[in-house]
């Protein structure tokens, strides 16, 4: 009897402590800075633990009743608080609030279980030896706790399932607590129903974590998961090293937060000030919104339409608060509409014009996406080009991959339209390479939007300029019945990769 | 057991209830009704719609076409479900070279030739086929991996074969363009002894031959005329970027003749006989008695004897029973790295393997899609297997389509929600030893009476191309006939 009780203690100071520790990592991965939110979360603690400690005073019938409901409380909050946190930060605003607002909630809650327990057992042991006892087995759990964390559980478990094991620890406490307390309480019928619903919950909960986590055991990306998710249509990740966040589909790197300005300044700029009175524009591809907040700093332009496969990823630009501070809310201007849809037949049944299209596709590694590089879709995309309308197309790497480039070009070019071929420098890609494409002559324009970084009227000429190891090829175009762009996409990177 | 999700389905366009009507000479009423018209296209599949093309373009209006079934389109019918259309049978058409001045007349009519170039979107998106061998998948349906040197010899040498053939002008599409008696001596043994003739014992070779004509004529190459076998390849250029095709296979095109011509085709109309006389011909159909000048006879050449009043029994027509199925898949199976393809062919299976429906779309994310699986029974006698196909029932042919999927998709039944299937007892004309040149073909193709034949199976193969030739030619002669008569009466 006095072993398992002091088990009990070991067991809820662990738990109690797993709770704090998730807040703190997780707080850490998602929002960077290490010291400050281990500090915060810390302190926020540990005052909630001295509420509930005062609290506790307040309790003064059905003592061992009320702590089986703290212990299962404990287990519910505790146990979700990760999954939960995870969820809050790829689809809310208000991500650190919940997290605050949890901390303290825990924090109250495991403020009362020491001293309810203490009075719970007093009657059954001299008061020097509760005390002496309680507390060694509490620090001892804290150690066991803190062991544990960094050693096997995070490793092994990932963040959302340890709070979730630790949870189903709380409420099997809570169980035990209704038989070494029955004759303390009443009701315990109704008291063990309750424990095994929210055990089984957090089991379901384990079990269905897994899909979360899996992703964050890969280990191709160099830095700290921050978000991870298979859509209907890829595989989201987004990760993060102190300020720069890097956004991968499908393992391919699309942006890293540091550069990216200079890829979609790139896109953007060199086509759309060259437009005297763009209203209507158009972007395909390009879910991350950072075009359209490029397109956005003309303020003619009257409208974006903006066709996008995923509506996760849509989604996730429109409503997460950290990548909406990257795109600066374009997704939520009224200018801008998205569809999520297929782009190919979406631009083969549409009619309408636009002064600027921004075709902004991962590249051509398999035939699906190779569809979207051939001289019958860009013929398609010209029919939407208004009378003074420009197309823009990310066109992989002149350097890297060089045969894929020109042959992306020349496909341009065969589709009907005069090419102006220009290529950036973004240190994450490496050297990058864009087509412009128009039914007319391109002018390059003699301004640009206040504020860019990187795109302005002095370098814009050394663009369109290719040093001999980037010089054009003769290519073949790329079509539907041989898309010759995925074998040679293929090759290119095989070459530089042995 | 294993649990596994139902799989529905059923059989579906079965039309030899109609046919043994024909065969045992059942009563029909007699007519209520009578119709006079100056020319009945008998049979609603690419060589009728074709002579109605025709007709309609040529500004004559005064037929009507007769079609048997509910739906028109013969061997090029289609189905469509809420994924996508797909084909019944015919699936594509090899890009036409240029002797098939009426098959580019139509494409052009079509949007699918336009300014000398042929329109992308119709030209068979990459990866075109693959072929399923030494439990992995290669590109092309030729074999071309594990070959010894021996195989690679016999390869080349067919190959210089060939080609001196097709140097020669004689094998042609249409057939009837480079036709001469100097070729009837290949019409005299089948495939398979004339390539024995010339050493070409390699397995891997005869299997890629008969899988070639279990694929064009439903026959094995002993069962192949080598005139047949040498037209397959030596009448196509080697080095064509194709074929032409659409989700619902040839169905695309029918779709676009019904468009013109819908007008004029009357569906579900059983001929059941046709009295030629001196002066017209009378078609019967339901309670009607048509009153025509000619008659196009574009169904199969076979139902003839049983139609038409006092025509002896026809004894160089064979043709192949058929099994196609249409398969309904909720996910994608697991594809062993290879990329989605059009055809996928299984080296050593008795089937043809299938065609994926949604391969020609323009969408780049599909997650459900429908297969269209071709079999010709070829082992054994055509009879034996009409009467295989009629006495088995649904489920064994879908777990016989299972199983030959399985080997290569061993999640096949975990993606597979339906499996409708098509029984065709005379699905094609087989080019059997003699038959290419026989009397009785070559004197039909003459069009001397009222009744014109068109079907593709008087060239003695069933391919598109042969049928749009006939049925374009019978109606040239018919309006020819009718020019004269009419100048002379």
């Amino acid at each position: 009897m006095g072993i398992l009780l002091f088990i009990t203690v070991l067991l809820i100071a662990a738990c109690g402590l797993i709770y704090e520790l998730v807040a703190g990592t997780l707080a850490s991965y998602l929002l960077g800075d290490s010291v400050l939110q281990f500090s915060t979360i810390i302190g926020c603690y540990l005052f909630a633990m001295g509420i509930g400690s005062a609290l506790s005073r307040y309790i003064d019938r059905g003592l061992a009743y009320r702590f089986v409901w703290i212990e299962l409380l404990l287990g519910v909050v505790g146990g979700f608080s990760s999954a939960l946190l995870f969820l809050a930060f790829a689809y809310s605003q208000g991500f650190q609030f919940l997290m605050y607002a949890l901390v303290i909630v825990i924090g109250v809650l495991v403020g009362l279980e020491i001293p309810l327990l203490m009075r719970i057992i007093r009657d059954r042991y001299h008061f020097r030896d509760v005390v002496a006892h309680v507390l060694t087995f509490d620090y001892l759990g804290a150690l066991g706790a803190s062991l544990l964390f960094p050693i096997l559980l995070v490793p092994h478990l990932g963040l959302v399932r340890s709070a979730m094991l630790f949870g189903i620890l709380n409420a099997a406490v809570a169980l035990w607590s209704t038989f070494i307390f029955a004759n303390q309480m009443a009701r315990t019928a109704v008291l063990r129903t309750f424990c095994v619903i929210v055990i089984a919950a957090l089991c379901t909960g384990l079990a269905q974590a897994k899909r979360i986590t899996q992703a964050a055991e890969d280990n191709i990306y160099a830095d700290e998961i921050i978000f991870a998710r298979d859509t209907h249509y890829q595989h989201i990740v987004l990760t993060r090293f102190k300020d720069d966040i890097r956004l991968f589909l499908n393992s391919h790197l699309q942006f890293s937060s540091r550069d990216e300005y200079r890829y979609h300044e790139a896109l953007i700029h060199p086509g759309l000030s060259a437009i005297a009175a763009p209203r209507r524009v158009l972007v395909l591809g390009g879910g991350d919104g950072l075009a359209v907040r490029e397109i956005l700093k003309y303020p003619q332009v009257e409208s974006v339409t903006l066709v996008d496969l995923d509506p996760e990823m849509t989604r996730l630009f429109s409503t997460n608060a950290m990548l909406t501070g990257l795109n600066q809310k374009s997704f939520l201007s009224p200018k801008v509409h998205v569809i999520n849809g297929d782009a190919f037949p979406w631009v083969d049944s549409n009619t309408d014009s636009f002064d600027f299209i921004v075709i902004d596709f991962p590249d051509p590694t398999n035939y699906s996406l190779g569809k979207l590089y051939t001289t019958t879709f860009y013929k398609a995309v010209a029919r939407h080009l208004s009378e003074q309308g420009l197309m823009v197309v990310q066109s992989t790497s002149p350097m890297f991959a060089r045969d894929s480039y020109w042959c992306i070009a020349e496909t341009i070019k065969q589709s009907g339209m005069l090419t102006y071929p220009y290529h950036v420098y973004v240190p994450s890609f490496g050297e990058w390479g864009f087509v412009l494409a128009g039914h007319h002559e391109y002018k390059p324009p003699t301004t640009f939007p206040a504020g860019l970084r990187f795109v302005d009227v002095k370098g814009l000429s050394a663009m369109f300029q290719f040093p001999p190891d980037m010089a054009p090829l003769s290519m073949a175009p790329n079509r539907l019945n041989d898309q010759v762009l995925v074998h040679l996409y293929d090759q290119d990177w095989k070459d530089i990769s042995h | 057991m294993k649990s596994e999700p139902r799989i529905a389905g059923g059989f579906v366009n079965d039309s030899f209830q109609q046919g043994h009507m024909l065969r045992d000479r059942a009563a029909f009423p007699a007519p209520k009704r009578v119709e006079k018209t100056k020319v009945v296209i008998v049979g609603g599949g690419i060589a009728g719609l074709s002579a109605a093309w025709r007709l309609q373009k040529r500004g004559f209006h005064d037929f009507v076409l007769l079609e048997m079934c509910d739906q028109a389109g013969g061997n090029s019918r289609w189905g469509e479900n809420e994924i996508t259309a797909y084909p019944w049978a015919a699936h594509y058409v090899p890009v036409p070279g240029r002797k098939a001045v009426f098959v580019r007349e139509l494409f052009e009519d079509l949007g699918v030739l336009k300014d000398g170039k042929w329109e992308e979107r119709y030209l068979c998106f990459t990866p075109q086929e693959r072929l399923f061998l030494y439990g992995r998948w290669q590109e092309g349906i030729e074999p071309a991996v594990g070959l010894k040197q021996r195989d690679r010899d016999q390869f080349r040498r067919l190959e210089e074969e060939i080609h001196a053939y097709r140097g020669t002008g004689k094998f042609t599409v249409p057939m009837d363009v480079g036709f001469t008696e100097e070729s009837a001596d290949l019409d005299r043994i089948s495939f398979a002894d004339w390539l024995r003739e010339r050493w070409m014992d390699s397995n891997i070779l005869n299997w890629y031959m008969n899988y070639c004509c279990r694929d064009d004529y439903g026959a094995t190459t002993d069962q192949t005329s080598a005139w047949a076998g040498i037209q397959y390849f030596a009448s196509r250029e080697p080095d064509e970027k194709g074929p032409l095709t659409w989700p619902e296979g040839n169905g695309w095109i029918v779709r676009r003749l019904l468009e013109r011509v819908g007008g004029f085709v009357r569906t579900g109309q059983l001929v059941h006989r046709i009295v030629q006389g001196r002066s017209g011909v009378n078609v019967f159909s339901g309670d009607a008695r048509y009153d025509a000048d000619f008659v196009i006879f574009a169904a199969p050449t076979f139902l003839a004897p049983y139609l038409i009043e006092g025509m002896a029994p026809l004894r160089s027509f064979e043709y192949s029973p058929w099994l196609t199925a249409n398969l309904t898949l909720d996910r994608i199976p697991a594809n062993y790295g290879a990329d989605p393809t059009w055809d996928s062919v299984f080296m050593d299976s008795p089937t043809l393997g299938y065609v994926d429906a949604t391969h020609q779309t323009l969408r780049t994310h599909i997650e459900r899609t429908v297969w269209t699986f071709y079999w010709a029974l070829v082992d054994g006698s055509p009879s034996q297997n009409r009467r295989l196909l009629l006495s088995k029932d649904w489920g064994y042919w879908k777990e016989a389509i299972l199983h030959d999927l399985e080997r290569v998709h061993p999640d096949i039944r975990q993606c597979v929600s339906r499996i409708d299937i098509m029984r065709m007892g005379h699905a094609m004309a087989r080019p059997t030893v003699g038959s290419i040149f026989s009397p009785e073909r070559r004197s039909m193709k003459e069009m001397r009476g009222r009744i014109l034949f068109a079907n593709s199976d008087l060239s003695g193969f069933s391919i598109f191309e042969e049928a749009q030739y006939r049925g374009v030619v019978a109606a040239e002669h018919a309006l020819r006939r009718l020019s004269g008569s009419r100048a002379t009466g």
